[in-house]
């Protein structure tokens, strides 16, 4: 038996190896045709990938759980080395903020009177989905989050996301309960803004580095260092004044902002539920036109 | 004398450790850490775990499976779908055809092998994205994660020597 079976073998082996030959390449090709159909923006693809990360969100939900929990722990015991000192910052923060809550009040009110006075439509209400981080890029390719919130939570493609500082970004991809975010400074990241004092609009790219890309503005426009840029609401889908960032460095290769956005500390964001009557399709974004009209009054 | 059900559940178990463990890996390097910048430079366990075990167990991380491992790290992260299962089969390929070198050598030629097939991943992970979005990216976060796969690569050399000596001396 012993010898047959080694004839066998000595056949079958070069017959084994050319398989595996083929095989290896076949997945190459395969890899490299996903690469293409991807490129192409075919359908079937992201529904596979929003598929899958609705699969894995809850995982990693999971996962980062305990990450979390040690996060605040440490932070904890940070805090309790200034307790005092940050206690009567605060209080002073404090004095100084209700001074300012007075006349922002005061401010809102005469606003409000000539908005009347005039017949301005005022903008609607924003209401925000508070969605946990549950992923981030990973890698050094793409600038993205994972959120455990999806279509079944109101999030649509084309929302903006902001953290408590600033804008963080938009939602590429939704699933049924997860969320891809293209923060700011991707490569693929496109945002209306305007600069807030001079109303200077323009378009903030993301090109992959830390600091986006502030370009289309007017050619006239006077821009400094350290003037704040905010969204501008062009296009509809983004509410106008959320702050970004502020402009961090004019050069001849163009101006660049530096976000206002804690990128370290995105545990939980906002997702914004935000659509002008008449300008977004309920199939955009459903579910919440009437309660966005709640204040409209 | 067939090896009993039980024997060979058991050997399944044990030869999917390799890729449970990479499967962990993956979803490891995408969880928040909260360090500024670490997101963009995470060392890349998943192509540290397919080296390694390319090496010292190919036929537990056959193409097949670096090929999943990849569309994994590609839904995980939202690059490009298929990259990392290119890269993973890149090498898978190399690291197959060359594990003579390998095998049975002082650690620090594994470390160095590691060394040149990850700056030659790194730079060819470069060009296709650059192809693919049809953009210059900065080539520095690429280098940066590279540098830190590489300062990370003995820990886990070390880990997965560990699992190989006490799960998988059968298989």
């Amino acid at each position: 038996m012993a010898p047959r079976q080694g004839k066998v073998f000595k056949l079958a082996w070069p017959l084994k190896t050319i398989i595996q030959r083929s095989a290896f390449l076949a997945l190459i090709s395969l890899a490299i045709a996903l690469l293409f159909i991807g490129k192409a923006n075919i359908g079937v693809v992201e529904k596979m990938r929003t598929s899958a990360t609705d699969f894995l969100a809850p995982i990693l939900a999971t996962i980062s759980e305990p990450v979390d929990a040690f996060h605040k722990g440490v932070a904890r015991v940070q805090k309790f080395t200034s307790l005092i000192e940050e206690n009567e910052r605060l209080r002073e923060e404090n004095a100084r903020l209700l001074k300012w809550q007075a006349a922002g009040r005061t401010l809102e009110q005469e606003n409000e009177n000539f908005r009347q006075l005039l017949n301005a439509l005022s903008d609607p209400l924003v209401l925000p989905i508070t969605a946990r981080v549950v992923g981030d890029a990973g890698g050094p390719f793409v600038r993205t989050l994972l959120l455990n919130s999806g279509r079944r939570d109101g999030v649509r493609v084309g929302q903006a996301v902001v953290a408590p500082l600033g804008l963080v970004g938009r939602i590429a991809d939704v699933g049924e309960r997860s969320a891809r975010v293209l923060l700011l400074t991707d490569l693929n990241s496109r945002i209306p803004v305007v600069m807030e004092k001079s109303r200077h609009k323009g378009i903030l790219i993301g090109d992959n580095s830390s600091m986006p890309l502030l370009d289309f503005l007017p050619t006239n426009a006077k821009v400094a260092p350290g003037d704040r840029v905010v969204t501008s609401g062009d296009g509809g889908m983004l509410p106008a004044g959320r702050p970004i960032g502020f402009v961090s460095s004019i050069s001849d290769r163009g101006i660049r902002v530096q976000a206002f956005a804690d990128w370290t500390r995105l545990e939980y964001v906002s997702v914004l539920r935000y659509d002008l009557p008449g300008m977004s399709s309920p199939d955009m974004n459903p579910g919440d036109l009437g309660e966005s009209r709640l204040d409209a009054k | 004398m067939s090896p009993t059900l039980a024997y060979q559940f058991n050997r399944l178990l044990r030869g999917s450790v390799p890729f449970a463990i990479t499967v962990l890996l993956a979803l490891m390097s995408v969880v928040p850490i909260g360090i500024a910048g670490y997101a963009i430079v995470t060392p890349s366990f998943v192509a540290i775990s397919v080296f390694y075990w390319s090496i010292h167990r190919p036929y537990l991380m056959a193409p097949p499976i670096c090929f999943v491992l990849g569309l994994l790290s590609d839904c995980l992260t939202g690059a490009p779908l298929g990259l990392s299962s290119f890269l993973y089969l890149m090498i898978h390929a190399i690291a197959v055809s060359q594990r003579r070198i390998f095998i049975g050598k002082a650690f620090v030629l594994t470390w160095f092998g590691f060394f040149l097939i990850g700056f030659l991943i790194a730079i060819l992970s470069w060009i296709i994205v650059c192809l693919y979005s049809l953009a210059l990216l900065p080539l520095t976060p690429i280098l940066v994660q590279y540098a830190l796969s590489l300062l990370v690569f003995p820990l886990f050399a070390w880990g997965f020597g560990l699992l190989q000596n006490n799960l998988l001396r059968l298989t």
